[in-house]
């Protein structure tokens, strides 16, 4: 009995161990590198000095840094939220279509997700560009009938962006929610409707708590990825007042892909990485006991 | 050669891969040996005739920042080169993102011993790369040996490819700056041009302030600039700062004693433009081009490299009667913000170029120099003295008009902070912009930006 069980242990380590080899080397050493490089001086490339804790010092007074957490946070703020709850609007109308009409709206939902980073900045700049913009026209009775600079304005900046990302995010949360909600059996409703319940009472009783597991991973992992935004924060202020609209990870891209300062980069990374795990196990905990109540 | 027969499958398999797998495919469905010899000793014959065209044909290895329409004259001159050298050397070049990636590509790559043979490099950006460590020095007698020496560049010209120890870590291509663009037809109609068909009348700020508010109508404005863009921004202002004798960074101090007030005045001008609506507020890049090409703007302030946009415009018929000027003196003296395209060879660590394929490159560099006339077609002035003073440039228009420029020309400050894509360019788009766009007092942003970089300096 010993035996086997020795033999099973023994099976198991060796079919987990491609797994174990390359999580650990493409995963697990590099975050001990970054967490040693930290603490030192290094430029971009190359070792530096033991500094101590001097580069979260650092940190904690620099004003670049802290108005860019700030920044991350209202856009996520401005985008999770929204982008879950559109998603489940579009997923429950989606849902009572039929046939090819689903399949083609749920396509063109989806279709802004599979576009590249890149072209959606170029679509969505031209877009909004402040003299030939095709936007503009929806924008100017606004605004007294002038034209406005988008996304060199900085009020307008972080919303412009978290729009742009909704339009181009959402296809994906739709289709989780969809996933869920034909999960949930017709049965329900059929009883609840011979009950004679509502619309909204039947949404609010059923499809609600019914969804809410899937709400829970849509939210958490729209956070995550919201934390790390970078691309179209980068790309929509290149050239314009970055520092007023930095976000996190393109503060950690400055410092060490522009100024060379791996060490610094290497600290707010890690700061930035202790806030992600903290944030979404709180968030996942939090709803998850909401959920079950 | 080894008897084929004696040699196992294996063997063969390992030594010229995929061609003999398939013969072993061959012979064991069809089972002659004798197919399989020959196709096998044809394969290695092919290799060998392969391997030695490559030993007798030289690649070079080439990155460039260059996507715009001077890109496109580059690629004809590397064609051209290609063509030139045909079976001994052949350049393998590759086209990548201008600024901050191109940059950390470079000096990434370099540091784990990969990257090209050769690479342009703004004069402006060296300083970093000198500190990093990504460039490789070039001696005096290598450069001679392929034709190179320092008296065939301007002074200021060449000594910006130097290091703080003095020694050559690149050969500059040409000179490139800010011009001002005209539409004739709109000038003659305000009365501001000459007989010789250039503007008249704009050198002194009155002068210049006075033509921008008459070139300002109805239909259209006085100048496009593009005022939504961080680098167009940095280059006015550094040449409204030089035309008053003003310093940016001297003895390590951003904007010292009586730079701050100079700088002021720059940035307080650049807002009056806007504010007096002679300047369109927060126009992009390519929008600023399209208002000027549109006629909607009688003056355009952009880069020498757009000079191929205007050319190809007016020669499909597409653009009025136009012409480029230097910058004109709107201050003291003429002064104008210019860089200068270079060509370096990485310092690739634990792999360095070697001597033979140093050497090479460098008659590369030195044959693109003799050549530059071509790349002067994408507007930019020619760093190498004998084809910049000789008649066939002389004659070339419109850089004819605004090379002038190039005697009073002012690099950026030698600073790893400054040159292209760097916390300057930034700071010009964090404080410059706002204030040009009337978001910020000009004094304020002018304190800001100094507090800003002096922070930043160590």
């Amino acid at each position: 009995m010993l035996k086997s069980k020795r033999t099973e242990i023994a099976v198991a380590l060796v079919l987990i161990s491609p797994f174990l080899l390359i999580y650990g080397v493409l995963f697990i050493y590099p975050t001990v590198k970054m967490v040693q490089l930290s603490f030192t001086n290094a430029p971009l490339i190359g070792a530096g000095e033991w500094v101590g804790i001097k580069n979260f010092q650092r940190l904690s007074f620099d004003r670049l840094f802290i108005s860019a957490i700030w920044n991350t946070v209202y856009f996520v703020v401005l985008s999770v939220i929204p982008s879950t709850l559109l998603g489940l609007v579009v997923a429950l109308g989606v849902n009572r279509l039929k046939g090819w009409v689903q399949s083609f709206v749920l396509a063109a939902f989806f279709l802004p997700y599979i576009l590249p980073v890149s072209v959606v900045f170029r679509v969505w700049s031209w877009m909004f560009d402040k003299d030939f913009g095709i936007a503009q026209n929806l924008i100017a009775p606004f605004n007294d009938g002038q034209h406005i600079s988008i996304f060199r304005t900085v009020p307008l900046f972080m919303p412009a962006v978290a729009f742009v990302t909704i339009w181009w995010l959402l296809g994906f949360n739709v289709l989780l929610f969809i996933a869920g909600l034909r999960n949930i059996s017709t049965e329900i409703y059929e009883a609840a409707a011979l009950d004679g319940a509502s619309r909204w009472t039947q949404f609010r009783r059923i499809t609600w708590p019914l969804i809410w597991p899937v709400t829970v991973l849509v939210l958490t992992i729209q956070l995550i990825l919201q934390l790390k935004i970078f691309d179209q924060v980068y790309l929509f202020a290149n050239g314009g007042r970055a520092d007023a609209t930095m976000v996190v990870v393109q503060y950690i891209y400055k410092q060490a892909f522009q100024q060379s300062h791996g060490g610094l980069a290497a600290a707010a990374s890690l700061v930035l990485f202790v806030v992600i795990a903290a944030f979404s196990i709180l968030q996942f905990q939090l709803l998850r006991a909401r959920g079950a109540t | 050669m080894v008897p084929l027969g004696t040699l196992g499958v294996n063997s063969i398999d390992a030594s010229i891969g995929r061609s003999a797998k398939k013969a072993a495919a061959v012979e064991n469905t069809m089972g002659g040996f004798e197919v399989f010899r020959k196709i096998l000793s044809t394969a290695l014959l092919t290799t060998a005739l392969y391997a030695g065209a490559a030993q007798a044909k030289d690649t070079i290895v080439w990155w460039d920042f260059l996507g715009g329409g001077d890109g496109v004259r580059m690629k004809s001159m590397i064609e051209e080169f290609n063509k030139e050298h045909a079976g001994s050397v052949e350049i393998q070049a590759t086209t990548l993102d201008w600024g901050v990636p191109f940059y950390s590509k470079v000096q990434t790559s370099a540091a784990v011993g990969q990257g090209p043979d050769m690479m342009t490099y703004h004069e402006s950006r060296m300083p970093l790369g000198v500190s990093t460590g990504s460039l490789s020095p070039l001696s005096t007698d290598e450069l001679k040996a392929s034709g190179i020496q320092d008296s065939d560049f301007g002074p200021a010209n060449w000594k910006a490819a130097q290091g703080p120890d003095g020694k050559q870590y690149g050969v500059p291509l040409d000179i490139h700056s800010i011009i001002l663009y005209y539409n004739k037809t709109l000038l003659k109609q305000a009365g501001l041009l000459g007989d010789d068909g250039k503007p008249k009348g704009l050198d002194g700020l009155a002068n210049w302030e006075a033509a921008l508010a008459k070139l300002t109508t109805n239909g259209a404005v006085g100048l496009s600039v593009a005022t939504a863009d961080g680098g167009t921004i940095w280059r006015i202002f550094y040449t409204l700062l030089s035309q008053q004798d003003g310093v940016l960074l001297k003895d390590g101090k951003f904007l010292d004693g009586d730079n701050l007030g100079k700088a002021t005045t720059a940035i307080a001008e650049m807002q009056k433009w806007v504010k007096s609506g002679w300047v369109p507020t927060k126009t992009e890049y390519p929008a600023s081009i399209a208002l000027f090409t549109s006629g909607k703007a009688a003056f355009h302030i952009n880069g020498v490299w757009e000079v191929p946009t205007m050319v190809d415009l007016a020669k499909k018929g597409q653009l009025f009667d136009w012409g480029a000027i230097q910058i004109p003196a709107i201050y003291a003296h003429p002064a104008t913000w210019a860089d200068s395209h270079a060509f370096s060879i990485p310092n690739r660590q634990g792999n360095p170029v070697d001597p033979a394929k140093r050497k090479l490159v460098l008659d590369t560099i030195h044959w693109f120099n003799v050549h530059s006339l071509e790349w002067a077609g994408g507007g930019h002035i020619p760093a190498f003295l004998p084809v910049q003073n000789s008649a066939a440039f002389k004659a070339l228009k419109p850089n004819s008009d605004y090379s002038s420029l190039a005697t009073t020309a002012v690099f950026d400050p030698v600073s790893v902070l400054a040159g292209v894509a760097s916390p300057v360019y930034d700071a010009a788009g964090n404080y410059v912009l706002p204030a040009t766009n009337g978001e910020m007092v000009p004094a304020d942003a002018a304190k800001q930006m100094r507090d800003d970089l002096q922070s930043q300096a160590k």
